[in-house]
């Protein structure tokens, strides 16, 4: 058990080490209201490359974690878009808006939760 | 208000401050999923709160499909769950190696599983209705009573004013062994102050197996309706009033293949088990909001009436229990906010009927009690200190002093310790049925008469420290976890089985102890695949006629580890593996009953639980698990299975899993 866990410990450290390189964080305004716009926005962000996605509800900033290797802020920008939500970056279709529940509907409505 | 949110305090006092004011409890709730969902996890430990809690939320409670509170803890290390015997198919849990008796199980606050239903009680819950449930151990608040010794297990039942609550939620299970459920949530929020749930559950086991070739029933067929409706009003001037009802109707039949009911318990006709409950409950809480900031008043009120009738062989156990509740809690703060007083009075009345082998046992139990609990809540330091002091119409005046503090030195460590003294009547039939499924002789050594049972009440002292530390690894989150608790029992109603022709009850005389310790390590190990990793041990020993004994069928060691993922389409995949080490077996009869086979180690055994499910546009979800898929089993769990009349009989001496293989499939299906 003891040494299963120092395996994981050691093989995340590890892979940890050598990924760092060409990690960066950025943060952008992704437009949304609750939430279970959170659990979409933060969801759709994480495209390959990205290790960690945070949107915060208060100020709708979602904070990124990515591999600039692999991924960039328009790339995740889009898929955070092709979820309904629209962002500093690129904006929702129609289409994927109205795919959103109601209480999501950030142009119109704003919710409680 | 937002601002106390934020208050390190605020989580724990909202844990009892739930009860009297519902509009507080509105915004915690939604504090607490917060929480959840920006982790991620189904199992949260706050590091906020004074006592350290484990939150159960929906989504670990999704990961069993579990039908029933006591099944929902399948995937949850710090409860341990094993079969009480071969016959009635129920489950007992335990913490800190301490049977369920001592937990204390509390339904939004209000003291719900307990008395005679301490075992069978957990199936009176049905896992749908349940929205999440709080998990503490060691003694908790005096607030909610003197009687948890090992912890507390509070239940919080979806709230049909929440926003998010489906009006309609369905849910459908069939098991291959033979189990059909039913469960349905309704949902209506008349206006923005009036709202209610009706809650149903239906579940029938129609299916007679023997897989291990015995001639008993593995489990009983049984039918089983729960009905509950509830109401919540949200008044002007910050009045708020919420009630219920509940009922709930059991009927159980097993024991031998040809067993019918009716049957004359004599020796030649098939040996039966029969259990039939009726149980009804009613309970309001009753709040207001007072002008002075972080001021409430709050009253709760409960009502249970319960009957069960049951046939062990030919011998009958009879029950009845009638209990009233009453808790009156004012809440205030002195000088700043950081300074929390809450003080109160409390009423309970037992009235406790019951026959069991054609003897007779009856008492109530009048206990008033008086309250006060002081929190601080300092920048890294927080405390609860508690103090109550009941009056018990049996046995006279005591008090209940309690303590717990917390201590974060960085931002994610946080170190807590607690102790407490607790005081609880043994109901030694209803907390012991499993012992009924044997031909062991009751015997209550006692000179005493009256008391309850002619015995005293058990008083123990519980302490413990435990450590948390939430990490970030690779940008994923992790958090790592040590506790120790132990427990000494000042007095205990001491269960001795050790003879094979008999179980005894007695007072403690000597020392009787548990001590628990338990790591856990919890980490993302890739984007929405989370493992958890868990070790504990325990060390409960009672003094057993002068002699210090190893608890029997309590294993010493378990090993834990559970595995969920989630695709981003909605596929969930959960894997859980047990490893449950050996336990002690007493010495039991030998074949024929002239011998006597000396005490022995059960073999140690791993556990494997899988499921599968898939979820559509968040309205309907299926489901397909199996259970014990390592196929492990008991032999024979029945003891002189071939002469249930003869004294070899005996039933109650499980230390493993009694059923095999159990696939089982299911559907949700929420309706908007």
């Amino acid at each position: 058990m003891k040494s299963i866990i120092i395996f994981i410990f050691s093989a995340l450290l590890s892979s940890a080490a050598l990924a760092q390189s060409d990690i960066k964080t950025d943060s952008f305004k992704v437009d949304g209201n609750c939430n279970m716009c959170k659990k979409r926005i933060e969801e759709a962000a994480y495209v390959k490359g990205v290790k960690r996605a945070e949107w915060n509800e208060a100020t709708h900033m979602l904070t990124v974690i990515y591999r600039s290797s692999k991924t960039d802020e328009k790339t995740i920008s889009q898929s955070v878009a092709k979820a309904g939500h629209s962002s500093d970056f690129t904006t929702a279709a129609e289409k994927d808006y109205n795919n959103l529940p109601d209480c999501c509907h950030y142009k119109t409505n704003t919710c409680s939760h | 208000m937002n601002k106390y949110m934020l208050l390190p305090a605020t989580a724990v006092l909202a844990f009892v401050y739930t009860s009297t004011c519902a509009q507080d409890s509105l915004k915690n709730h939604k504090l607490d999923e917060v929480i959840i969902r920006q982790k991620q996890k189904a199992t949260t430990i706050s590091s906020i709160s004074t006592l350290k809690t484990e939150n159960i939320g929906t989504r670990e409670l999704l990961k069993a499909a579990c039908c029933n509170l006591s099944e929902s803890f399948e995937t949850t290390p710090s409860v341990d769950i094993a079969f009480t015997d071969a016959v009635t198919g129920y489950k007992q849990i335990q913490m800190l190696g301490l049977a369920g008796a001592y937990t204390s199980i509390t339904r939004e606050n209000i003291p719900d599983t307990r008395g005679l239903v301490a075992i069978t009680g957990l199936t009176f819950t049905p896992g749908t209705w349940i929205e999440s449930m709080q998990l503490s151990k060691g003694t908790g608040s005096v607030v909610n009573g003197y009687e948890s010794v090992a912890g507390q297990i509070n239940v919080e039942w979806k709230k049909p004013f929440d926003d998010k609550q489906e009006k309609l939620l369905l849910n459908l299970y069939q098991s291959s062994q033979g189990r059909t459920e039913g469960n349905a949530v309704y949902t209506k929020k008349l206006n923005s102050k009036l709202s209610t749930n009706l809650f149903l559950h239906g579940r029938s086991q129609w299916l007679k197996l023997d897989e291990n070739n015995d001639g008993f029933l593995d489990q009983p067929l049984d039918k089983q309706f729960i009905g509950a409706n509830r109401w919540f009003w949200f008044g002007p001037k910050n009045w708020e009033v919420q009630g219920g009802v509940k009922a709930v109707y059991v009927n159980n039949i097993g024991g031998q293949w040809n067993y019918e009911k009716g049957t004359e318990q004599i020796a030649g006709n098939p040996w039966g088990f029969q259990l039939n409950m009726q149980r009804y409950e009613g309970w309001a809480k009753i709040g207001k909001i007072l002008p002075r900031k972080a001021t409430s008043v709050g009253l709760q009120l409960s009502a249970v009436h319960h009957q069960q009738d049951a046939v062990y062989g030919s011998r009958n156990y009879d029950a009845l229990q009638n209990s009233f509740y009453a808790n009156l809690i004012y809440q205030t703060y002195v000088g700043n906010t950081n300074h929390t007083l809450k003080a109160g009075a409390s009423t309970l009345i037992d009235h406790y009927n019951e026959s069991f082998a054609a003897q007779k046992y009856a008492r109530i139990e009048t206990v008033p009690g008086v309250f006060a609990e002081y929190a601080y809540n300092g920048k890294n330091w927080n405390l609860i200190g508690g103090l109550r002091a009941d009056y018990h119409s049996i046995f006279g005046a005591f008090v209940t002093p309690r303590l717990h503090l917390r201590y974060a030195p960085f931002p994610r460590t946080v170190i807590r310790a607690s102790v407490g003294r607790a005081q609880r009547t043994a109901n030694i039939f209803a907390e012991n049925m499993g012992y009924m499924a044997s031909n062991r002789a009751f015997i209550i050594q006692t000179t005493e008469t009256g008391k309850a049972y002619g015995l005293n009440p058990e008083v123990a002292w519980n302490m413990g420290i435990n450590l948390t530390q939430k990490f970030q690894l690779d940008y994923r989150d992790g958090s790592f976890g040590v506790d120790y608790y132990y427990t000494h029992f000042n007095n205990q109603i001491v269960v001795d089985v050790e003879d094979p022709g008999s179980v005894r009850f007695y007072n403690l005389s000597g020392l009787s102890f548990a001590n628990s310790l338990q790591g856990q390590f919890d980490y993302e190990l890739l984007h929405n695949l989370d493992l958890r990793l868990a070790y504990r041990w325990y060390d409960v020993r009672t003094t057993y006629s002068g002699e210090l004994k190893e608890k029997p069928l309590v294993a010493a060691h378990r090993a834990f580890a559970n595995l969920a993922y989630e695709t981003r389409n909605k596929w969930r995949f959960d894997v859980t593996v047990q490893w449950v080490g050996t336990k002690r077996v007493p010495s039991m009869w030998g074949k024929n009953g002239t011998t006597i086979m000396p005490e022995s180690n059960s073999p140690d055994f791993v556990m494997l639980n899988a499921q599968l499910s898939k979820s559509w546009k968040e309205n309907l979800e299926l489901y397909l698990g199996g259970e014990n898929l390592t196929n492990y089993m008991m032999h024979h769990p029945v003891m002189g299975a071939q002469n249930p009349y003869g004294k070899t009989f005996d039933a109650s001496m499980t230390w493993g899993p009694i059923m095999g293989v159990n696939v089982y499939a299911g559907m949700r299906w929420k309706l908007r």
